[in-house]
């Protein structure tokens, strides 16, 4: 029989489908993300026990006074546990996924329906979706959806589409077909027959449909939690990494108040809009007599206590919300400017202790830190992905091994922080003759012939069984139980209480020696190898990206007595307090954070590295690569970093950015250079003229300026392409230039992004569709399309700008070289040109090999920037 | 062309290949054969025409291919070959949205099992034809209420159809089909499933209602009786063809071969027979020519089998049947309707 390899084809396809079709995936991405951000900012924003008032309304409305009232008191309690966030968060990801599914599975439900083909193609595909393991499609979703939200809808809706498939399918097949015979016979199209006969009587099947696939989406969103969609998941995910039988049962029941409201609010939903249903309750009602526990208000009554709860809590939101949420961080130390980075971990002791001491550490230097737990398997992946910026719990070369060969080339090893780490088999102190790994010999039957084993797929188990055992011939006798970390510790508690003999797979650090005493096996023949470096890993890029932190995480180091301190010290605090227990941790350890992340301190120009912003505009890229390029030959660090136009001019007035070369003044953007000004210092033109406009494809005939523009809008569907909102040239364009010509009523100007907009010029330009986009010269667009430039005839867009250099003020006098160097700097057209052009032709992130190539056509180019 | 309803050499085969198995029928070819090939033919060269006001009833046991001609009548199924004109107009060569049009305006149907919708009342199950042809609510409304009436379910428009009974049901169905103004009314074994008091009610209040409106009817039934009942003329059909077409005397007294005699033998005569069918019309001439003129019982040709049994035994006398000219036409013997209530074989000798 030879070997099919399957295997090698899927990966084929998603390495292929990795290549060519991730614009599909961003494009869903985008969808998923935008309507859970959507939902979860409303669940997120009331005062919980507002939001649970309307939550009892609801099934006040739908059930009846008692469940309303149960309704009530399960939210509170949800809220009580602490849990609100987490259960809204897992909820708005379950009504995500539930919009999304039925917005599939009704159609194809009603396709199947009507066409035995298409329910006989559906149907196994189905049964795949349903059967095939979470896992297997869990871990892959993260590579095309990356970790969170998204990844969780994908696995989710994959789980959940089924059920509601099937049942649109059912209810409609079930509809007697003599109804629908008499809807043809009196002459009703097929359309109306779906809508008027099939669809309602099929109703009460299809809301049982959505039931389940709410009730599958729950169950499914809590094994999301590992994919890091967080929420009630993550909880669960949580808290079984670390045997924490409480925080998991407390998540498991949000998770059950959630599933049962969405049961009987779904299933009351089903009778309330199916005409039958509403019947049968009617009938039901009058036989019973009125009771107050089964009275229901009418729908008016309903709809105006949810509006004034909701009116009651948007006001609340908007004015009890964000205060002390943020606290400031000092000036200097400020190094983050709220920028955003994520860790995430192993729930292993090390790596909760070292990830939730960094949270600390770069949340009191001003980073916003996001801390997920995965499992190793995700978390390599979501690293690899750039979905999550490092993790502290890296266990290299061993442990770890076989992610590392798969992502080692897209991640970096920023280095060990730990280095004494072991692995071995453990055995309680109570089995008085049992010291090393050759005492196991011949004492299988003491221990039921087990080892008790972690996670098959983790390294220590794959040495364990393929090296270990066989080194000491134990490999006939043992048999290794794969089970997973918290089984085993589980398996431990269990034994060690009874003072049953037991022999475990564990590592060092852990607590568990702590809890239990217990001996480390002797590994005379070094079986288990030398043992593993805790090592901090970061995406590729990271530490470019972030040169400060990736100093720190470089230069990190924690010894046995500080981990283990912080270890007892985290366990002592309790889960869900990790960080608190961190605080309390570092002022016991004074001046820790300043050896850990220092903060640097000017020193002589080339020292220290020049913080530069870029924005992703074409110029920016190639003067900001060129100037890189060439001072690097000249012994400076460039750190460069891309920023929206506000923060550069905030950092650079705050000093903690140096340097832009992008600054269009006097007008795009005048309105941040007067507010910051005072702090900031001007360092001189390199580029000029420049101009604004809204620029037209050549092809559209009889559109030269502003004027011819009037009464054309139906010929450009009303539509003026635009940039970033709030950037110069668009409120320009939006309160002056459009008034000015008298097109503001005419024109809209669609708030978008440069590339949203240079996207959608390449495609009408393809088709040879009007269209006009708001653009600015010198833009390399003009080279690769024949464009009108509009004719400013009343010059409302104003004079050009030039081009210039700005920097902190403090700047000419840290860098006086520099500043003389930046001064003496001017480019020509066609020298930036040319430039940008060979930045595009090499295509994102290859741009400095562009500027390389570039300055060998021009080897002048760098005495000029810096004459010495 | 003056027939309401005409049905030319249709054909429905249901299988593979149907086409083909309609000319292996023309050729010759049996049905049996072709079930063998997995074939199915249900209606085999079923001609017939239907003239206005008639009610032309189609009977046949289960799987007689009854209700698959019913459907082709208005295009729910298509022939697989052969023609039906409607007014003159060929329904089989008419799109789908013609068709749907003829269906909503010109002819409806009235079902074994009612299909009322259960999600609609009463009254917008009447008036749901009216909807499909797009009639405004006001005049749905007044015209659903006057069918509903006419049916005798006033002041019932507001109840759910599983409120009523099978028989009150079956009237909200009639007074759907009969709100839309059709002039061709599809009647799909409507009374089967009602008990056989109810049924009776339902035939009379059929033919009560045709006498006002005079529609032109298709009533598909299984039972004999009731075809007698409510049919001017008959068709039985047997295996997917008519056998025979005729009046109910027709059948009764002339069955076309055996299949259909023996399926008369159960009919009660007494209903059906008039003094036309049981009369010895070997006996002519004047009135005079009988001899007992005085006291002599007389009927005419239309009346009942069983007013002549009165008769009959109120005189030693055959009665004499008269027409309107009060011609003798025939002479029934008392020995001759005892025959005819026995054993058919015994009156036709």
């Amino acid at each position: 029989m030879p070997r099919i390899p399957l295997g090698d084809w899927v990966n084929d396809t998603v390495d292929w489908l990795l290549d060519h079709v991730s614009w599909l995936f961003d494009f869903l991405k985008t969808v998923f993300t935008g309507t859970y951000d959507g939902i979860d900012a409303v669940l997120q924003a009331p005062q919980p026990l507002l939001l649970a008032g309307i939550f009892a309304v609801i099934a006040f409305w739908l059930r009846g006074t008692l469940a309303g009232l149960l309704t009530f008191a399960g939210f509170a309690f949800i809220d009580s546990l602490e849990l609100w966030e987490d259960a809204m968060t897992t909820l708005s990801l379950v009504l995500v996924a539930t919009i999304i599914a039925l917005v599939i599975a009704v159609p194809v439900g009603i396709w199947a329906a009507r066409s035995n083909r298409v329910s006989g193609l559906v149907r196994p595909v189905l049964d795949f979706m349903q059967t095939l393991p979470a896992m297997i499609y869990l871990i892959p979703a993260i590579l095309f959806f990356g970790t969170g939200a998204s990844a969780g809808i994908v696995a989710t809706l994959i789980f959940a589409l089924a059920p509601g498939v099937r049942m649109t399918e059912l209810g409609i097949r079930q509809v007697d077909k003599e109804l629908v015979e008499a809807a043809e016979a009196f002459g009703t199209s097929p359309r109306d027959t779906l809508l008027r006969v099939q669809l309602p009587l099929a109703l009460p099947t299809v809301m049982a449909g959505v039931n389940q696939v709410i009730m599958l989406g729950l169950s499914m969103a809590a094994i999301a939690g590992m994919v890091g969609t967080g929420g009630l998941g993550g909880d669960v995910n949580e808290a079984i990494g670390q045997l924490n039988v409480g925080l998991g049962s407390e998540a498991g029941v949000a998770i059950v108040i959630l599933a049962i409201y969405l049961d009987r609010m779904t299933s009351a939903l089903g009778t309330q809009v199916s005409p039958l249903g509403r019947r049968a309750a009617a009938k039901a009602r009058t036989t019973q007599g009125l009771r107050i526990w089964s009275y229901r208000p009418r729908p008016q009554i309903a709809v105006i206590g949810v509006v004034v709860l909701a009116l009651v809590a948007g006001g609340m939101g908007i004015f009890g919300g964000t205060s002390g949420e943020a606290t400031a961080v000092a000036g200097s130390k400020d190094v983050g400017q709220g920028k955003k980075i994520s860790i995430g971990y192993v729930p292993w002791d090390d790596g909760v202790a070292s990830t939730f001491l960094w949270k600390e550490i770069l949340e009191e230097r001003g980073y916003q830190v996001d801390a997920k737990q995965f499992d190793a398997g995700p978390l390599y992946t979501s690293l690899a992905s750039g979905n999550a910026d490092f993790m502290t719990g890296a266990w290299l070369p061993t442990t770890h091994e076989q992610y590392w060969k798969k992502y080692g080339d897209k991640l970096d090893d920023l280095g060990a922080w730990y280095d004494k780490t072991s692995l071995e088999l453990s055995v309680p102190s109570y089995m008085k003759d049992i010291n090393s790994l050759a005492d196991l010999k011949g004492k299988a039957s003491q221990f039921g012939g087990n080892i008790t084993g972690i996670e098959s797929s983790a390294g220590e188990m794959a040495l364990l069984k393929s090296k270990v055992l066989k080194a000491y011939g134990l490999d006939k006798e043992y048999k290794v139980v794969d089970s997973s970390t918290p089984a085993m510790l589980a398996e431990l508690k269990r034994a060690y209480a009874q003072k049953d003999p037991i022999v475990v797979t564990l590592w060092s650090p852990h607590w568990a020696y702590n809890d239990y005493d217990l001996k480390k096996l002797k590994d005379p023949k070094g079986a288990w190898g030398s043992g593993d470096g805790i090592h901090t890993v970061a995406r590729k890029g990271f530490a470019e990206e972030n040169p400060v932190v990736g100093q720190w995480l470089k230069g990190f180091k924690l010894d046995e007595k500080q981990l283990t301190g912080l270890e007892a010290e985290i366990n002592k605090a309790g889960k869900g307090k990790q960080q608190d227990a961190v605080r309390t941790w570092l002022k016991q350890h004074p001046g820790l954070v300043d050896k850990l992340a220092p903060v640097q301190k000017a020193a002589a120009e080339t020292k220290r590295p020049v913080n530069v912003a870029w924005f992703p505009w074409d110029e920016d890229i190639a003067v900001t690569y060129l100037w890189k390029n060439v001072l690097e030959k000249r012994g400076y660090r460039l750190n460069l970093k891309q920023m929206d136009v506000g923060p550069v001019y905030t950092g650079l007035a705050s000093g903690d950015l140096d340097l832009n070369f992008d600054a269009w003044l006097p007008y795009a953007q005048k309105n941040y250079w007067d507010k910051s000004k005072d702090r900031l210092a001007d360092l001189g033109t390199w580029y000029e003229p420049t101009s604004l406009e809204v620029a037209v494809p050549s092809y559209v005939k009889g559109v030269k300026s502003y004027e011819d523009l009037k009464g054309k809008a139906s010929q450009f569907d009303g539509k003026i392409i635009g940039i970033e909102p709030g950037t110069g040239e668009m409120n320009l364009l939006k309160n002056k230039v459009l008034p000015g010509y008298g097109l503001d009523k005419e024109y809209d100007v669609v708030d978008g992004s440069t590339p949203a907009m240079l996207a959608e010029l390449k495609r009408a330009y393809a088709k040879k569709q009007p269209v006009a986009v708001v653009l600015w010269s010198p833009h390399w667009a003009y080279s690769q399309y024949g464009l009108t430039k509009l004719k400013d005839d009343k010059k409302l867009f104003g004079e050009g700008n030039t081009i210039r250099t700005i920097a902190n003020e403090k700047f000419p006098s840290q860098y006086p070289q520099l500043t003389k160097w930046i001064k003496g700097f001017h480019m020509s057209e066609k020298e930036l040109g040319t430039l940008e052009s060979e930045i595009n032709s090499y295509g994102q992130g290859h741009e400095e090999q562009a500027v390389a190539a570039w300055l060998k056509e021009h080897p002048e180019m760098v005495g000029r920037m810096t004459p010495s | 062309m003056s027939s309401r309803l005409e049905a030319e050499q249709l054909y429905k085969v249901f299988g593979r290949r149907p086409g083909e198995a309609v000319e292996r029928l023309r050729e010759g070819a049996d049905r049996e054969g072709l079930r063998a090939e997995g074939t199915t033919a249900a209606v085999i060269d079923a001609s017939f025409t239907v003239e206005p006001g008639q009610i032309f009833v189609v009977m046949g046991l289960s799987g007689s291919g009854k209700s698959t001609l019913l459907r082709m009548l208005n295009g729910l199924l298509e022939p697989t070959a052969g023609h039906v004109r409607f007014d003159g107009q060929d329904l089989t060569a008419l799109s789908d949205r013609e068709l749907r049009a003829v269906r909503a305006k010109k002819i409806s149907m009235v079902f074994q099992h009612f299909a009322l919708f259960p999600h609609r009342s009463v009254l917008e199950n009447a008036a749901y034809g009216l909807a499909v042809q797009g009639v405004a609510k006001a005049e749905r409304i007044e015209r659903a209420t006057e069918a509903l009436e006419l049916c005798g379910l006033k002041g019932w428009e507001k109840s759910w159809p599983d409120e009523l009974s099978g028989g009150m049901q079956q009237r909200v169905g009639l007074a759907r089909a009969l709100a839309t103004d059709a002039d061709l009314l599809l009647m799909d074994e409507s009374f089967s499933a009602l008990d056989p008091l109810i049924r009776r009610d339902m035939q009379d209040q059929l033919l009560q209602l045709q006498q006002t409106l005079k529609k032109t009817i298709v009533f598909i039934t299984h039972d004999l009786n009731e075809a007698m009942r409510l049919g001017d003329r008959i068709a039985v059909m047997r295996d997917g063809r008519i056998v025979q077409i005729g009046s109910a005397e027709d059948i009764l007294v002339r069955p076309a071969d055996d299949y259909v005699a023996s399926f008369t033998k159960d009919v009660d005569r007494s209903r059906v027979l008039t003094a036309s069918a049981v009369m010895d019309t070997d006996v002519r001439g004047d009135e005079a020519d009988c001899g007992c003129a005085s006291d002599c019982e007389t009927a005419t040709p239309d009346t009942p089998f069983t007013e002549l049994c009165a008769m009959s035994a109120r005189s030693t006398h055959p009665v004499a049947v008269l027409d309107e000219h009060r011609k003798l036409v025939g002479v029934v013997p008392q020995q001759r309707l005892l025959g005819f209530l026995g054993d058919a074989e015994v009156a036709h000798a």
